[in-house]
């Protein structure tokens, strides 16, 4: 009877208190299907602005292959406006989000007033909506703003249309060339030239200066170029040669490498009272140095071990702890923006791929299936690296997504594109 | 004559009355000669053969799936009587095992539906990228059925607010579950009335 009793309390409870659950841990492979309309115009504005101002967030939003678009001629209707807009034409073909606007003037001095509005068609809800006025001359900066405001509102991290890119370009023999590009390889600049090999660009916190290694005098040296004015300047550290050069989080210091009789080691630089302060002493070769987002620790490459491993140390304890230890090629590291996770070329035998770790786990996870990459820098928004990789002798820019989906290669320039330094988001 | 018919006629009844009695009363007698054998499927009757001849009978070479008799009169008694009570025995744990069965059949239904389920819901939704962040939110769905979703809602919404939407937008996707058509009714009505998705994100680029 007890028996019975206890069965029945159990069948009950059972039946009351548990429920199926079935456990999602996979996302899907596909990308999400976004619809361009093309913008519509009021009477009086030219009507190629309203196609040219779609076809740029096009292009942006498909630049790193994270979404794909819906082509113009399979669209079922143009809607500019949210009374014109119907769900079920863009249900029926697979659309997942559907950006309209509409392009109207503001006055007869040119300017414009473009209003957009982003659409979620699974949820039948309208995600975004926003204005902007500025001139005709401006309509690549215009789109730029709002493709930012569209990859926000879709993946939730900063959009990056409007930051920078610098490299070296290789071009000859003997010809090496430092530039700064917008990151769809747009409004190419070169900033230097020089016979000698210029290595290791890095961008201020503010992107108003760049500095860099060149050989022009014969040994490394570290220039710190005014991007507005050109005006460049040798920081003159002490020692034989100067590498590497990092700027620090708040811009007021650089962490570089400096060798003093042959023994390269970190050191930080404060650039307002040109102090040098010594971070590691080893015989082994110290270098490649970079900044924790907080701050408070460095990440470098050391030979301290017998084979190139990762290091970080804590700029004010100088404590050091070894990152890595798989595989005997463990360099060039960087922290993610959240600096929870590091990035870095890890080297397994003789191939030289993208690898990732997050600092909480003992594992590490290759990304990049080329073999020859090098010189890995991330997104501000930590979702997608660039590194310089090789085809033959050419060396070019490749890229991936951190979930993989979406690999690709920047527009190829005249000679071999090495070095890439990703530039911070405007604040 | 009339007195002396129907005598013959109530004996005649009684005895038929008895046989059907004793035919439904008596057991079936199991007759296994050298030749015969019991196909014994269940691991539960195997440990039984195994206490009952370990415990009561000589070993007289009694295999897992063929019982060979031995050819003295006796010992073939004896394991006749065994064999017998072991099928009264065994009545009950068949009754158990097809229980049993029926569990495990309804189990492997749950699974199965649960496993198209589970590929259908990922082949659709479109994961944020969260590497530094373990987050989990669960969803209650409610089903015809026929396998319509008449209704879902996100009950434990993750901290992030772009992973919830992610789920929703998923979840708008789908419209049916008719996985669910080919469960027996009350299977479906314990476990796919109602049920939770829980999504999740392991913090690692996956």
């Amino acid at each position: 009877m007890i028996r019975f009793f206890l069965l029945s309390i159990m069948l009950v409870s059972n039946s009351i208190f548990s429920i199926l659950e079935i456990e999602i841990l996979k996302g899907s492979d596909n990308l999400s299907k976004i619809a361009f309309v093309p913008f519509g115009i009021e009477d009086g504005v030219e009507e190629d602005y309203g196609e040219q101002i779609s076809q740029n967030i096009e292009k942006n939003m498909l630049l790193f292959g994270e979404f794909e678009n819906l082509d113009k001629n399979e669209m079922l209707s143009y809607p500019s406006s949210e009374d014109d807009f119907f769900y079920r034409d863009w249900k029926v073909l697979g659309v997942d989000y559907s950006v309209i606007g509409r392009v109207n003037s503001v006055n007869a001095l040119g300017n414009l007033n473009i209003s957009y509005s982003l659409f979620n068609i699974n949820r039948r809800i309208k995600i975004l909506e926003g204005e902007i006025v500025g001139g005709e001359d401006n309509i690549e900066d215009i789109s730029k703003i709002i493709s930012n405001r569209i990859y926000e509102q879709i993946t939730g991290l900063r959009g990056i249309f409007d930051t920078k890119l610098a490299y070296v370009i290789n071009s000859d023999v003997d010809t090496y060339q430092i530039c700064i590009s917008d990151i769809d390889g747009k409004n190419e600049q070169i900033l230097f030239t020089s016979k000698s090999p210029i290595m290791s660009p890095d961008w201020s916190p503010d992107r108003k200066k760049i500095a860099y290694v060149s050989f022009e005098n014969g040994l490394a040296e570290i220039f710190i170029q005014d991007l507005k004015s050109g005006d460049r300047d040798s920081i003159q550290a002490l020692g034989m040669t100067n590498s590497a050069p990092v700027w620090s989080p708040d811009g007021k210091s650089l962490a570089l490498v400096v060798s003093f009789s042959g023994n390269p080691d970190i050191f930080l630089y404060s650039i307002s009272n040109k102090r040098l302060i010594r971070l590691t002493n080893h015989y082994g070769i110290d270098t490649e140095p970079s900044w924790s987002p907080d701050s408070k620790k460095i990440i470098f490459t050391s030979d301290r071990s017998g084979s190139p491993q990762l290091y970080e140390i804590n700029t004010k304890s100088k404590r050091k702890k070894r990152l890595t230890r798989d595989g005997n090629y463990n360099a060039r590291g960087r922290y993610f923006p959240d600096g929870k996770s590091i990035f870095f070329v890890h080297g397994n035998d003789g191939n030289f791929q993208i690898a990732i770790k997050k600092l909480s786990s003992r594992y590490i996870e290759t990304l990049t299936s080329t073999s020859l990459d090098e010189s890995p820098t991330i997104s501000p928004n930590g979702n997608i690296i660039i590194y310089a990789t090789k085809d033959g002798s050419n060396g070019y820019l490749g890229g991936i997504t951190l979930d993989g989906k979406a690999r690709f290669s920047l527009p190829v320039k005249n000679g071999s594109v090495r070095e890439p330094a990703w530039s911070p988001l405007i604040n | 004559m009339n007195r002396v018919i129907t005598s013959f006629n109530t004996f005649f009844l009684i005895v038929l009355f008895l046989s059907l009695i004793f035919s439904i009363f008596s057991l079936p007698k199991l007759n296994i000669d050298e030749e015969q054998s019991i196909r014994v499927n269940f691991y539960e009757l195997i440990q039984d053969d195994n206490q009952l001849f370990n415990s009561s009978i000589p070993d007289i070479g009694i295999k897992k799936e063929t019982k060979n008799l031995s050819s003295n009169n006796k010992e073939q008694k004896v394991v006749e009587t065994a064999i017998i009570s072991k099928f009264k025995i065994n009545k009950i744990d068949i009754k158990n095992e097809i229980s049993k069965i029926k569990l495990s059949k309804e189990r492997e239904d749950i699974l199965r539906v649960s496993a198209i389920i589970q590929e259908r819901i990922s082949s659709v939704w479109i994961k944020p990228n969260s590497l530094s962040e373990s987050l989990i939110a669960k969803v209650l769905i409610n089903l015809a059925p026929s396998g319509e979703i008449l209704d879902f809602d996100l009950i434990e919404p993750s901290s992030n607010n772009f992973f919830n939407e992610s789920i929703l937008t998923a979840m708008n996707k789908m419209t049916f579950f008719e996985e669910v058509l080919s469960l027996d009714r009350k299977l479906f009505e314990k476990n796919f009335r109602n049920f939770n998705l829980v999504f999740k994100s392991s913090g690692e680029i996956e």
